[in-house]
């Protein structure tokens, strides 16, 4: 990799030419400012290109949700397509094989628009998803974090063909990104006629990556994606050409996000300042219950009562004192929730189907727990929990995380979710490890309280931790109550088993048993039989019979018959 | 086995056989009815063991426990219980005499049977000796018959010699005339006819060595006496065997053990029975047994009683009791039938001295000196522990 021993060898050189500790004079720092995109190029770990392994992992990621959040979020079912493959021409250039790969992302979805490409996959902290609604992406940043390393590791410009639903041309772009000025640099631009209907996105990135260390997370995470969204249709093929698809099982999808306004526990001062600048409301009481959710006139008015400040005062002039009054009130002021409409879960039916799919598991449920709120963001916590049949046992429950749909892979044992599930008494469940055990935890929320701009793992909010908390509970419940009525079927059959398995012993006994002393003569079969008859008869009156697959229930004497039949005496 | 058997064998069977037969015929109703069936059986453990004063022996309580066919933690020892009683009652019937081993092999076999999956699966009926001699003991505790009632033969221990014949298998056998062997008490007791006896009393030695030496004395002879020993802790024969000359014969017994809290419990076992199973006691116990020495007074002697021993052969023979042993004499005096007041002297004495002695102790002062001393003296002066 020509450009990393470059960085060996300069960083070594500074080394070398450094004046000894204590010489080196402060008045000669130099200052300078640097773009957001240097910022990233230089910090790539802080989004999650650490090395050639994450960064190949990172940049499925970052382009499969954007993707998802192109067609499912716009109501359309997803028809994703992902294909990472060796890149021949850069491997005849360097040597080094099997280290530079392409990849390419489909989707079917609302298609970029020609003006915004640019923009869209060359500036950092360009996003259209600045807005309050659950989407997966919020950053701005994923897609360009991917290109960044794409064109610093293998040298290559992204590749962007996309064509909206109602326009009748694809557009092609291939760009840089300017590092110092943060500015997309096209270099090359094409538009054809569309001839079908086509609309979505295709973008190929070329970058260095490690797929055997990356492969098993990738294929993980594409799993994962398939269960959290079975409305999907997926495609993947490997290098190795492998291909993986996950065809749709349902075109129920759940309902798309709608963008909200802020709520009042959740805005700080800057917020408000911005909110009121775009505003044109002319009193602080129009401000209150037009531009924040869950405040209605009669409650905005009391509260600028209780508070001493005047409703109908202009927001335009209310001085600084005064704002932060208003500010700091409302975090505190009883509101209503902040409405959950515009949350997106996935829902309970949803998560059962992919749970199925995946895992093919004896026993599935699921809920969806109401709307809750920390610090102005509502969110939602749903779980998921599957049982037995083709899970593997292990010794800790196999946790499923999502935020937002979006699978997280890495940092599981900082995440609040491993902390809560980690942290449940299995045994109090039935649950004993090591036990085949699938545990899926999703929160949707319009802020997911990530850890970092990664979006692994995500931090320890109590309000949140709380409803995960609930939720596993609720939902572990019920695998007791399912574990403990399949103990009771299990135990009923062993003792079907138990008593019946010894009743041809019994009944020959008792038929020597039975004839007297005095004139003894040994018993017949027939004396036998008629004990074994009586048995048989006994037992599957009196004693609880189990439902064995295969077998008649309504004739009970059948079952007890199954253990003895066509066995013969020792 | 079809040989030639006695008139008191062929009672004894018919009426083992009868009573197995009718004690069963519950469990045959109860299933040809669909009525789920159970064995009532006493419980043979130490919570359910309590000392009769009136009979003077160890009995089982009111305690029963109910084996139910149809309770799985109960359905093998059901099944193991009829088979075991199938298989005494067929033996009885048809004039065997099957030891306890024996009894063990002929119902140990595999039972076959399928899964509710269909898979095959085998059990054994049982599969150690102890699981199977467990099953006969539920067999002699329900059917209140032991097994020498039931014919069945275990390892002979005991040995007799004395003044007396007796009929055994059709033979008459002299007990007088043995040489320097003796009769081997044999495992099924009550088919012993007892016929002329010419003794006085019985004298039950706990060690073999000193039987071979009181009986080469000619002893028994001199003191007209029937002399037995049961080599140790007694098997159930040789109990039985002292027991009916005691009861049927009315000769006294007395027995001479150790002077230590193990020969105590031996002379126990033949007076009340032994504390594990109590259920054999109405019919192996000897009441009225005499513990005749060696007891404490006899070596430290007591008020007027003179010792036996000497200050100089008590420094030489006495052994120092071991904690275990202390342990064993306080266990003792627990019991209510070591609580007379001759007892309660002789642990005392016991547990002030701890010291012990061992009967070759007084053998080494002459063999003479213990049969016609020692024996003799003892009996004539009633100097006993009861
Ligand atoms: N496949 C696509 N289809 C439609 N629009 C897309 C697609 N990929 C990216 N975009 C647009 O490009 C913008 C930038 O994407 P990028 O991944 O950089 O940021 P983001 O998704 O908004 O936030 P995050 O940094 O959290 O991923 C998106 O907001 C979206 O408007
Ligand atoms: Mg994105």
């Amino acid at each position: 990799m020509p450009r990393r021993r470059r960085d060996t060898a300069t960083a070594k050189a500074v080394v070398a030419e450094a004046p000894p500790r204590g010489r080196r004079q402060r008045s000669k720092e130099t200052y300078r400012e640097i773009s957001v995109a240097e910022f990233f190029a230089k910090n790539r770990e802080l989004a999650g290109f650490s090395n050639p392994t994450r960064a190949l992992y990172q940049t499925v990621r970052e382009l499969v949700e954007n993707a998802l959040d192109a067609t499912d979020t716009h109501s359309i079912l997803p028809v994703i397509s992902i294909r990472i493959a060796y890149d021949e021409e850069l491997e005849a250039k360097y040597g080094n094989p099997k280290k530079w790969f392409r990849i390419t992302v489909e989707d079917n979805g609302i298609g970029v628009p020609p003006t915004v490409i640019a923009n869209a996959f060359g500036r950092v902290l360009f996003s259209s998803k600045y807005v309050i609604r659950q989407t997966r992406g919020m950053y701005g940043l994923g897609v360009k974090a991917a290109v960044l390393y794409g064109q610093m590791t293998a040298g290559r410009p992204v590749e962007v063909v996309s064509s909206m639903q109602e326009s009748d041309y694809v557009y092609l772009r291939r760009l840089y990104i300017d590092v110092s000025k943060n500015e997309p640099k096209i270099v090359e631009k094409g538009q054809w006629r569309k001839k079908g209907r086509w609309h979505g996105t295709r973008v190929t990135i070329t970058l260095e990556g490690d797929w055997p260390r990356a492969r098993s997370r990738i294929i993980e995470y594409i799993k994962r994606t398939a269960v959290i969204a079975p409305y999907a249709e997926i495609y993947f093929e490997t290098p190795d050409g492998e291909i993986y698809v996950f065809p749709r099982l349902t075109s129920k999808m759940p309902a798309p996000p709608k963008e909200a306004k802020p709520h009042p526990h959740g805005i700080d001062l800057d917020q408000m300042k911005m909110l009121i600048k775009r505003s044109n409301a002319r009193t602080l009481l129009q401000l209150l219950s037009n531009e924040l959710q869950s405040v209605g006139t009669i409650m905005a008015r009391k509260f600028l009562e209780e508070i001493g400040l005047d409703p109908n005062l202009d927001p335009k002039k209310l001085d600084n004192d005064s704002l932060v009054k208003l500010v700091d009130s409302m975090k505190s002021y009883k509101f209503r929730a902040p409405k959950s409409d515009h949350l997106s879960p996935i829902g309970e039916e949803l998560i059962k189907i992919g749970l199925k799919r995946m895992f093919k598991p004896e026993w599935v449920d699921a809920l969806t727990r109401p709307p809750r709120a920390y610090q102005g963001h509502s969110f939602i916590v749903e779980v998921g929990i599957a049982y037995g049949g083709g899970i593997e046992a292990r010794n800790e429950p196999l946790l499923l995380r999502y935020a937002n749909k979006i699978p997280l892979l890495y940092e599981e044992r900082e995440d609040v979710t491993y902390k809560v599930v980690s942290g449940i008494n299995w045994k109090i469940y039935r649950v004993d490890f090591p036990a085949p055990l699938v545990v899926l935890v999703h929160i949707a929320s319009t802020k997911i309280p990530y850890k970092g701009v990664g979006k692994e793992s995500i931090s320890e909010v109590p309000e949140i931790e709380s409803e995960i908390r609930i939720a596993v509970q609720h939902v572990a419940r019920k695998l007791r109550v399912y574990l403990g009525k399949k103990a009771r079927e299990a135990e009923a059959r062993r003792k079907i088993i138990t008593i019946s398995k010894y009743i041809p012993e019994i009944a020959r006994s008792l038929a020597i048993l039975s004839k007297p002393p005095t004139k003894w003569n040994p018993p017949s079969e027939k004396d036998e039989k008629i004990l074994v008859d009586a048995l048989v008869r006994l037992v599957s009156r009196n004693v609880e019979v189990p439902k064995v697959p295969g077998l008649d229930h309504s004739d009970p004497e059948k079952i007890v018959r199954s253990v003895i039949e066509n066995i013969k005496l020792e | 086995m079809a040989a030639p058997v006695d008139k008191v064998d062929l009672q004894a069977r018919r009426r083992a056989a009868k009573i197995i037969h009718e004690k069963f015929k519950g469990v045959l109703k109860d299933v040809l009815s669909g009525k789920p069936p159970r064995l009532i059986i006493p419980k043979r453990t130490l919570a359910n063991t309590r000392f009769d004063p009136e009979k003077g022996i160890l009995v089982m309580g009111e305690d029963v426990i109910e084996r139910e066919l149809l309770n799985m933690g109960e359905a093998r020892r059901f099944m193991q219980t009829l088979l075991m009683a199938s298989i005494i009652y067929q033996a009885l019937i048809e004039n065997e005499y099957p030891t306890i081993r024996d009894l063990y092999y002929r119902g140990k076999h595999t039972i076959v049977y399928r899964d509710l999956k269909g898979r095959l699966r085998e059990e054994n009926t049982w599969d150690e000796q102890s699981e199977s001699d467990a099953v006969i003991r539920d067999v002699e505790v329900f059917t209140g018959l032991l097994r020498e009632d039931m014919l069945i033969l275990s390892k002979e221990k005991g040995k007799v010699v004395g003044r007396m014949k007796i009929r055994s298998g059709g033979d008459v056998i002299d007990l007088s005339k043995m040489g320097h062997g003796a009769y081997a008490i044999e495992s099924t007791p009550d088919l012993i006819e007892f016929l002329e006896v010419d003794a006085e009393f019985v004298l039950v030695v706990e060690k073999d060595a000193v039987f071979q030496q009181l009986h080469r004395a000619k002893f028994w002879d001199k003191y007209k006496a029937i002399l037995v020993t049961g080599a140790g802790q007694p098997d159930r024969a040789t109990r039985r065997f002292v027991r009916r000359l005691n009861e049927e014969l009315g000769l006294p017994i007395y027995i001479l053990t150790d002077s230590d809290p193990y020969g105590w419990y031996i002379y126990s076992v033949f007076k009340v029975g032994s504390i594990q199973l109590s259920y054999e006691s109405e019919r192996l116990a000897t009441p009225k047994a005499r513990f005749l020495g060696v007891s404490m007074t006899d070596i430290f002697g007591y008020r007027s009683k003179k010792p036996y021993l000497s200050e100089r052969e008590r420094r030489n023979f006495i052994i120092k009791a071991k904690d275990v042993d202390i342990r064993r004499a306080k266990e003792l005096m627990k019991y209510s039938w070591f609580q007379t007041p001759k007892w309660r002297r002789e642990l005392r004495i016991f547990l002030q001295r701890k010291a012990k002695l061992e009967i070759e102790a007084l053998a080494s002062k002459g063999l003479r000196f213990l049969a016609e001393k020692y024996i003799p003296e003892k009996i004539e002066t009633g100097d006993w522990t009861e």
